[in-house]
């Protein structure tokens, strides 16, 4: 990690219209850095806004608010052609759904090889091909498989369709949204080797937004909390699991199933009431100790920091 | 316990322009009454074919049913006419498969698509429906079900569309729910409320799970019984306690290994090396052996049949051989393992021909 910030959210917000009176805030202001050469895991439950951010911050949205910079370069406010197509190939993303997202009219050649296409990466087709068939190897699949199509393969199989595709144009960024939740464990494993090893070589940055949190806590250099809209907390990895202070914190971590039965069978999970909130005021982001944020009151403020100090 | 379904050497095959892939080879496994059976295995292991296998969902062509029987209730399903099938699935055998964006219709409310079996097979009229699937949405956890009936998919997360889908399975009371990386797509809060909803119905209802997951977690939170699947055969089968604390097989020992555990600090992940075999040419003898370091010479040539460890416990690997040279599982397996103190091979006779 160089220290260098690579992109700066800041009060990101994503509201789409649901109906003529209905507004779901999907992102709700949404602030954090992501320094260059780090992975920044983003938790939290099922729709609360992972997706949408990732999706914002590459522009498959026109943010409702908030900005975006790459580099110092503010992504949603600028037009140049040249610029939307440096963003276009320095952020990619891998996403959630390895079926939708891969066209299953066109080869595992092609879809790789589209973004080449597009920046104009290879001069021959032999070129095309070769490059192609590099990356299916660094992504644990044959050179053979270049000429089939996606439903031929399975869920673990187009999700690795899915990373090539993102390494192919020579990314800087790189959102993995739940990369590795359709494959199985050991795949898994492989695949995150695969995400540390190809960024030390490379030295990508990485926002990796999944709900398995064994694994974000491996894989994260720092970690935001979401819940609602909203980033409730933040902190170093090992901070997070060891302090966690915000309760929808705690909630997640009692929740994670661990491979042993009977630890499974005496488990007890802390739901999450959020009417136990103090709610005498609006809650603001505030660094209770050095780099560990809770999105807290001044009064649960200073709870926090009693409670970190014990 | 009684059998509800029996799958006995089932063999499911696509042709494809390359050849015949032989996605699942010989798979033979009991679900019994009220109990979850969850599968494991590496993509691409043939789980899925299995059990859309057994729902009939295998898309023909190019798939087909080499050989092999699916008994359900003792009627073998592999011989139903489609039209026969269609009683069955949505009603007895109701399934969750992976990918909740295709068995979504993009086109149809979500409130319709739950309406639909209640008014087909439970005969309810609409707004009894309506009410119901309000009802169901509400069970899987959907906030604000009453508004969000009546909005599309698309509309959607990746997890609130799984939980609309689980909510169309759960409709009819199924006697067999198929569930395909039903929780994937979930945070583990809403998926810790999800295994709780299908264990409490399954309670209810005394119906069977067959349950696949990538996430060992959760296969140690459902399962009563696990089935490890490798290359399209199932190479170790247990209960819950035997697969974690006294596993066999040295493919079983690799996804144990390769899980992170929350304490684990700087070590990397063990993963398994290689990738999985291709299934146009299936390689001699164990298709594991060119990844597994225990592999012994036979295995190039004779695929292991299933040896018997305890009555509810077989795997097929040599290593249970009583001529086998004993090895040890490593470290980070052996870490796990409690209460079945011999590690070692223990004394073993053969199952069946396989
Ligand atoms: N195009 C859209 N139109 C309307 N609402 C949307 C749209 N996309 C997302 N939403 C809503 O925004 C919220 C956040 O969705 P998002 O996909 O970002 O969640 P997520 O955190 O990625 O969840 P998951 O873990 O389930 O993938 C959800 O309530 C969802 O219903
Ligand atoms: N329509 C098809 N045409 C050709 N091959 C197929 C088809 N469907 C599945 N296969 C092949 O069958 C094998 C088993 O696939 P299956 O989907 O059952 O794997 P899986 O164990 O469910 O994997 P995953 O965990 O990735 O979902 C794979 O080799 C796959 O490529
Ligand atoms: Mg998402
Ligand atoms: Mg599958």
């Amino acid at each position: 990690m160089s220290g260098e910030k690579l992109l700066e959210v800041s009060n990101l917000k994503q509201h789409f219209k649901t109906g003529r009176h209905s507004v779901v805030k999907a992102v709700d202001g949404v602030s954090f850095d992501i320094y260059q050469g780090e992975t920044f895991g983003l938790v939290g439950e099922s729709g609360c806004g992972k997706s949408t951010t990732g999706r914002s911050i590459i522009r498959l949205y026109n943010a409702t608010d908030g900005d975006v910079k790459f580099k110092g370069v503010d992504v949603h406010g600028t037009k140049s052609h040249a610029q939307l197509k440096m963003f276009n190939r320095k952020m990619q993303m891998i996403f959630q759904d390895p079926y939708a997202s891969l066209n299953p009219r066109m080869t595992v050649l092609d879809i790789i090889a589209e973004g080449l296409d597009i920046h104009g990466l290879t001069s021959s087709s032999q070129e095309r091909k070769a490059r192609v068939q590099e990356l299916l190897e660094t992504v644990g699949l044959n050179k053979e498989h270049a000429n089939r199509y996606p439903h031929e393969f399975s869920g673990g199989q187009r999700q690795r369709i899915g990373i090539a595709r993102a390494l192919a144009v020579d990314p800087e960024f790189i959102i993995a949204d739940e990369p590795i939740s359709a494959l199985d464990v050991s795949i898994q494993a492989q695949v995150v080797n695969l995400l540390k090893d190809l960024q030390k070589k490379h030295g990508y940055t990485y926002l990796f937004i999944a709900h398995d949190l064994s694994m974000v806590k491996y894989i994260s250099d720092r970690i935001g909390v979401m819940y609602f809209g909203k980033i409730v907390e933040l902190a170093d990895s090992d901070e997070l699991y060891k302090n966690p202070l915000h309760p929808y914190t705690k909630s997640l971590l009692s929740a994670i199933p661990l491979p042993d039965p009977d630890y499974e069978r005496s488990r007890t999970r802390v739901p999450y009431d959020p009417s136990q909130l103090d709610s005498s005021e609006e809650p603001e982001f505030r660094e209770v100790q050095p780099k560990h944020w809770v999105l807290c009151t001044t009064k649960e403020f200073e709870a926090y920091k009693q409670e970190i100090k014990q | 316990m009684e059998n509800i379904l029996e799958v006995k050497n089932l063999h499911v095959s696509f042709d494809t322009h390359g050849g015949e892939v032989t996605a699942v080879r010989g798979v033979s496994f009991d679900l019994k009454k009220g109990e979850t059976l969850a599968i494991v295995g590496e993509s691409g292991s043939g789980k899925s074919v299995t059990t859309r296998a057994i729902a009939r969902l295998i898309p023909s062509p190019p798939g087909r049913i080499k050989e092999g029987e699916i008994l359900f209730n003792g009627k073998d399903l592999a011989k139903l006419k489609e039209k026969q099938m269609q009683q069955i699935r949505g009603k007895d055998i109701s399934t969750i498969f992976q990918d909740p964006m295709t068995s979504l219709n993009p086109t149809m409310k979500i409130g319709k698509q739950i309406m639909e079996g209640l008014m087909k097979h439970q005969k309810m009229d609409r707004s009894l429906a309506k009410k119901k699937a309000i009802e169901l949405l509400d069970l899987v956890g959907l906030p604000d079900a009453k508004e969000r009936v009546d909005q599309y998919p698309h509309q959607f997360s990746g997890g609130q569309r799984q939980r609309v889908v689980i909510a169309i399975a759960l409709a009819c009371n199924p006697q067999i729910l198929i569930a395909d990386e039903p929780t994937t797509a979930l945070d583990v809060t809403i998926q810790a409320q999800i295994l709780e909803l299908m264990k409490d119905i399954q309670r209810k209802t005394e119906s069977s799970i067959i349950f696949i997951t990538h996430d060992l977690g959760v296969v140690a939170n459902v399962a009563d019984r696990v089935a490890v699947m490798y290359a399209g055969k199932i190479v170790e089968i247990g209960t819950v306690d035997e697969i974690f604390y006294n596993p066999k097989h040295p493919y079983t020992w690799g996804l144990l290994g390769s899980m992170p555990t929350l304490d684990n600090e700087e070590e990397s992940l063990v993963a398994i090396p290689g990738s999985p075999p291709d299934m146009l040419q299936p390689p001699k003898g164990d298709a594991f052996a060119p990844r597994n370091e225990y592999a012994l010479e036979i295995d190039n040539e004779l695929d292991p049949p299933m040896f018997k460890v305890s009555d509810t416990h077989y795997a097929a690997t040599w290593l249970l051989h009583e001529y086998a040279p004993k090895v040890e599982p490593p470290a980070a397996v052996k870490k796990r393992m409690k209460g079945f103190g011999n590690t070692g091979a223990s004394p073993i006779s053969k199952k069946g021909d396989d």
